[in-house]
């Protein structure tokens, strides 16, 4: 250990990197639902629902997410009028209470930025959702139905698993894209890992020490998560066939 | 509201092409950037696909590491550190600022994934068909040149285009080592100012908007040309 790196130094970094995974594994479920959400809707009969859905993601897909991140946690706040707005996004019983939940000083920044990674990430699930939906032979959802399915029921229960079994490759490149994309929110004030290796560097001066430590962190972290993912991959195939197609 | 557009208006110039003092910058800068990167990096991508199918273990493993370990970290941390080795100094008597810095971790993070693409598009070339070709007395070189790189490429478009969207807006994170591209050149405009705090939201609504018709107008048209492409080789095929 050298000797510029002091307990209290590894206590600051130890902290971002556990924002770092729960903020991953946050906006891992949030964005899957959301992306869920948006390809069943783009599916729907609704010409409405369809729209909507289509609208959403081609938005939240097709701007950075770094604008997005700044959008929402610098740039939303000033709507409200400079008197009310520390009441509104800083200091009230509910962001007092997210505070000492979550032990960190700005709490609204950390939701803004978990709102805008999920709508980022959510917006490209559903693209990789729905050509997995799309490539599920009607045959099977007809077979369903014949068998007395509604189209509800054919869709949640056939379309949908079989689709995401289908999508899954593209499912783990978009989260570990998303575990990478974590690295932003220093930008808007949530002391994630980087963020905190970053404060590290301006009190210690060690900056290519540090941050080669960064980049292996999350070389380690993209690994294991994909590990991980990959299993629950495995879970998805378990009982079916061992060349992982789906039979018509 | 007047003022709002008033703002925008005055600062749109700025944004589009950069500061008077500063160009090029702004929206031009980030696609000067990104395209060049992704460019360079395709270049570089078909190199680093051809070492992964390599006879040579050792090129495999050095091409495989290679991509392995730019798409496990993220790319402001690639930025930073980079810089903290070409930024601070001269290497070959070249100096290099933070747009260089930049421009080259781009071309290196945008290569590591087109060669995932381009080795997957090899890797779905039909061995007969090269086979063919060597059998035809074609040496190594003209078989990769005039059959494997035309036809992968082909068959890879788009994952290459949605890649190079994800480039193009991934370009934004440059901010954090100052080059001056719409990103940046957005926070300058706004600036510590307390009294631009009325502006920020139309102004990034506005930048949003500018990165979103680039990347919504890139990914439209290669769909169209893909298609058109599509049909005409169905068109050959039934003929």
């Amino acid at each position: 250990m050298p000797d510029w790196l002091t307990p209290e130094l590894t206590g600051e970094i130890a902290r971002g990197v556990v924002v770092t995974v729960a903020l991953t594994l946050i906006t891992t479920v949030s964005s899957f639902c959301v992306g869920l959400v948006a390809a069943l809707g783009r599916r729907s009969g609704r010409r409405w629902t369809a729209r909507a859905a289509g609208t959403f993601v081609e938005i939240f897909r097709n701007v950075p997410a770094l604008i997005l991140l700044i959008f929402l946690a610098f740039a939303v706040p000033n709507i409200v009028p400079q008197s009310s707005r520390p009441k509104v996004f800083f200091r009230n019983a509910f962001w007092d209470f997210l505070g000492d939940l979550t032990t960190l000083p700005l709490p609204y920044y950390a939701v803004a930025a978990i709102v805008a990674l999920s709508c980022n990430t959510g917006a490209h699930l559903a693209e990789v959702l729905r050509s997995g939906f799309d490539a599920v032979p009607q045959s099977r959802i007809d077979a369903a139905r014949s068998l007395g399915a509604s189209v509800r029921a054919a869709s949640l229960s056939v379309m949908v698993p079989d689709g995401l079994r289908i999508a899954f490759p593209g499912v783990i490149n978009r989260l570990i894209h998303n575990l990478k994309n974590t690295a932003l929110v220093g930008f808007v004030a949530v002391p994630d890992a980087f963020q905190e290796i970053q404060g590290a560097i301006t009190k210690t001066f060690q900056a290519s020490q540090l941050l080669i430590a960064a980049a292996l962190l999350y070389l380690v972290l993209a690994t294991v998560f994909e590990f991980v993912l990959g299993r629950i991959e495995a879970a998805l195939w378990r009982g079916r066939p061992i060349d992982r197609t789906i039979d018509v | 509201m007047s003022d709002q557009l008033n703002f925008l208006w005055r600062q749109l110039p700025n944004l589009l092409w950069g500061f008077p003092n500063n160009r090029p910058g702004g929206l031009v800068l980030s696609i000067l950037l990104s395209g060049g990167a992704i460019a360079l990096g395709l270049v570089l991508a078909i190199g680093l696909a051809f070492a992964q199918h390599s006879e040579r273990s050792w090129l495999r493993l050095l091409a495989g590491r290679f991509v392995w370990a730019v798409r496990g970290v993220p790319l402001i941390v690639l930025l930073v550190l980079l810089f903290q080795y070409l930024g601070t100094g001269t290497i070959l008597g070249i100096e290099f600022s933070a747009f260089w810095s930049a421009f080259i971790t781009l071309t290196l993070y945008s290569a590591a994934y087109q060669a995932d693409i381009v080795h997957g598009g090899i890797a779905a070339v039909p061995q007969q068909l090269r086979d063919d070709a060597r059998v035809l007395g074609a040496s190594r070189l003209t078989v990769a040149r005039t059959i494997t790189v035309p036809y992968s490429l082909r068959t890879m478009r788009p994952a290459l285009v949605t890649q190079a969207v994800t480039i193009f807006k991934d370009s934004s994170v440059v901010v954090v080592l100052g080059v001056t591209d719409l990103t940046t050149n957005a926070r300058i405009a706004l600036g510590g100012d307390v009294g631009n705090a009325p502006f920020w939201v139309a102004t990034y609504l506005l930048v949003g908007f500018l990165y979103w018709c680039v990347a919504f107008g890139i990914a439209r048209f290669a769909e169209r040309q893909i298609r058109h492409n599509a049909s005409v080789v169905g068109r050959a095929y039934l003929s």
